[in-house]
């Protein structure tokens, strides 16, 4: 396991499009094993391959409740709305309000390979959604409404 | 992504740094408050009800949930009796709250904070909690009425004892009521330059809810203030926060223009500006104290309130200087104490006092009343005052002064309680130099 650098907003590389994963083998498994150490050590919720310089589908997500692993993920239905703030690893220390659906479900190949569908509201359904959006060159700031804005605000001296 | 900000977790890590002893309530509040300025007023509110709530009533938090966990509260990780106490205040005192959310959101807490194996047991506690709360059992008044007074309104029992040598039940029962009750902000307004009713529009235009105080034409109580620091009055010195109990010690104070007016241990300065805008300009008070963080408090109020004749000094109270000897018209000795009258404020103060710090403050006291006592003029005034509530270190401490110096004639003495103006408690003490 290592841990991995994460690319910063105006990394190229977090503009293009990600390429299919034809096979699970071991070396997905390793870069699955290093993103979850990568975003686990920077506090994160989410992390997509493109972050350390991957072009590959591939994302993981915990939101508290355990790691998801995604591989090839689509979203095949969403539903309502949630408008809150979002921040990013590859943007640190700024967060801004976007607005996604607060339902979705999508289907995605697990690290053992098998086909599974998620149902997921609210969090889950943003951090997915957050996540997917990276696989295809997009960031939330693109989608942001009424500026970014510092997530923390440090004493000045 | 990264994870956006849970206000739960914001509030749990105020109650465990309370808990832990590591700073004080109101100190790790204002620093969280302060690094996460872009919230919502309302989720700043949310922030500090929750957390200053939970800390306030932790003693009843804990009796309830020992009633219903198996595990007891010493054997807990820290985090999950932070996460219990703060669901059970939620349930017990925040009715807008559904039961489920609040136990919904400590499980998710606990996973968030790494127990996940635990979530299972918040979640048991807290349900039958939520399902037994309608029918539990506090101690009974008639039965053991310490433990009734300690429990209902979060006092440790060493204290309620305290209070008993000196207070009936019913007054202790009053304190209690006082100190857990919804409060305003008190300031004086700072009548050079402004009035009363003009702060009073200005303040309303703002949405500020002001009320007039009853005894003190000066005073004000204000509610519904979110950034007290980025007020435009309060940044160009129309008021200052002061409690009613402090100022009516500066009534007092026998002020009139022209004194020489020495605080010895005067930060953040209130009562030195007080005295400084009473005297309009004339005279000099010499605001001291201890350290250069303390008295660079009181520069910055200095020079907020724009007062000319008011110094701020780095000295120890402790330490005598022969130069100041019978300099002062008047000497403010508002000392170190146990705090025992703020707990409405600093509600952690009743978990970390301790009968053994007491004894080791009132030797304290008197160290600095026999240094500062000499500063005063023949004819002179020395003023004692403490914020707390507890006969050794007041009532006891005046015997003990008058007794080892007789020349001081002690003029009034008065023990203020939190119910009798919804203020702070507090205890003054004017000594005139007679020799």
């Amino acid at each position: 396991m290592a841990i991995r650098q994460i690319r910063i907003l105006g990394d190229p590389i977090l503009t293009k499009k990600c390429k299919e994963i034809r096979e699970v083998n071991d070396k997905v498994v390793q870069l699955v094993d290093d993103m979850l150490e990568t975003m686990y050590e920077a506090d994160g919720v989410g992390l997509a391959a493109p972050q350390v310089g991957i072009l590959k589908r591939l994302v993981v997500i915990d939101i508290g409740d355990g790691p998801l692993v995604m591989i090839n993920p689509r979203i095949l239905e969403f539903s309502g709305s949630q408008t809150g703030d979002e921040g990013c690893l590859s943007y640190p220390g700024k967060a801004g309000v976007v607005t996604r659906p607060n339902y979705i479900r999508a289907a995605y190949t697990a690290e053992d390979g098998e086909e599974y569908e998620i149902e997921a509201e609210e969090l889950l359904a943003r951090a997915i959604c957050h996540e997917l959006d990276h696989l295809d060159g997009h960031m939330y700031v693109e989608k942001v409404e009424g500026g970014i804005h510092d997530a923390e605000y440090e004493e000045k001296k | 992504m990264t994870s956006s900000v849970n206000l739960r977790e914001l509030a749990l890590q105020i109650i465990l740094a309370v808990i832990g002893q590591e700073s004080y309530s109101h100190i790790i509040l204002a620093e969280v408050l302060k690094k996460y300025q872009y919230l919502e007023k309302r989720e700043r509110a949310f922030i500090t009800k929750v957390s200053q709530g939970t800390i306030e009533h932790m003693i009843e938090l804990d009796y309830i949930i020992d009633r219903f966990s198996k595990t007891p509260i010493s054997k807990m990780k820290p985090a999950i009796h932070g996460i219990l106490c703060m669901a059970v205040y939620e349930l017990k005192y925040m009715d807008a709250i559904p039961a489920s959310a609040s136990c919904n959101e400590a499980v998710k807490l606990a996973k968030r904070k790494g127990f996940s194996n635990l979530s299972g047991f918040v979640n048991g506690v807290l349900r039958s909690i939520e399902r037994g709360l309608g029918q539990f059992k506090y101690p009974q008044k008639n039965e053991n009425e310490t433990e009734y007074l300690s429990i209902t309104y979060s006092l440790p029992k060493w204290l309620v004892a305290l209070w008993q040598k000196t207070y009936s039940g019913e007054e202790i029962e009053e304190m209690g009521k006082a100190f857990l009750a919804k409060r305003f902000l008190t300031i004086r307004v700072n009548t050079a330059q402004t009035t009363v009713e003009q702060l009073k529009q200005t303040l309303s235009e703002k949405q500020i809810q002001v009320k007039e105080d009853e005894t003190l034409p000066y005073a004000l109580h204000i509610a519904g203030i979110d950034h007290l620091e980025k007020l435009s009055e309060f940044l160009d010195g129309d008021f200052y926060v002061q409690d009613i109990s402090s100022m009516l010690a500066m009534e007092e104070a026998g002020l009139q223009e022209g004194l020489t007016v020495l605080d010895v241990c005067g930060s953040p300065g209130g009562k030195g500006l007080y005295a400084a805008q009473e005297m309009h300009g004339t005279g000099m008070v010499y605001c001291r104290d201890v350290s250069a963080k303390k008295v660079q408090k009181i520069k910055d109020n200095i020079s907020r309130c724009r007062v000319t004749n008011m110094k701020a000094q780095l000295r120890d109270a402790t330490v005598s200087d022969a130069a100041d000897r019978e300099a002062a018209d008047i000497v403010l000795a508002d000392l170190p104490c146990s705090g025992l009258g703020v707990l409405g404020k600093k509600p952690d103060i009743k978990y970390r006092m301790n009968p053994d710090r007491i004894q080791s403050l009132i030797q304290v006291q008197r160290s600095i009343l026999d240094v500062v006592c000499n500063y005063v003029r023949p004819g002179g005034i020395l003023l004692y005052s403490t914020c707390t509530i507890d006969r050794m270190e007041n009532e006891d401490n005046a015997a003990w002064f008058q007794e080892k110096h007789p020349e001081f004639e002690l003029e009034i003495q008065r023990q203020i309680l939190p119910q009798e103006y919804g203020c702070d408690g507090f205890f003054y003490a004017k000594f005139r130099k007679t020799g």
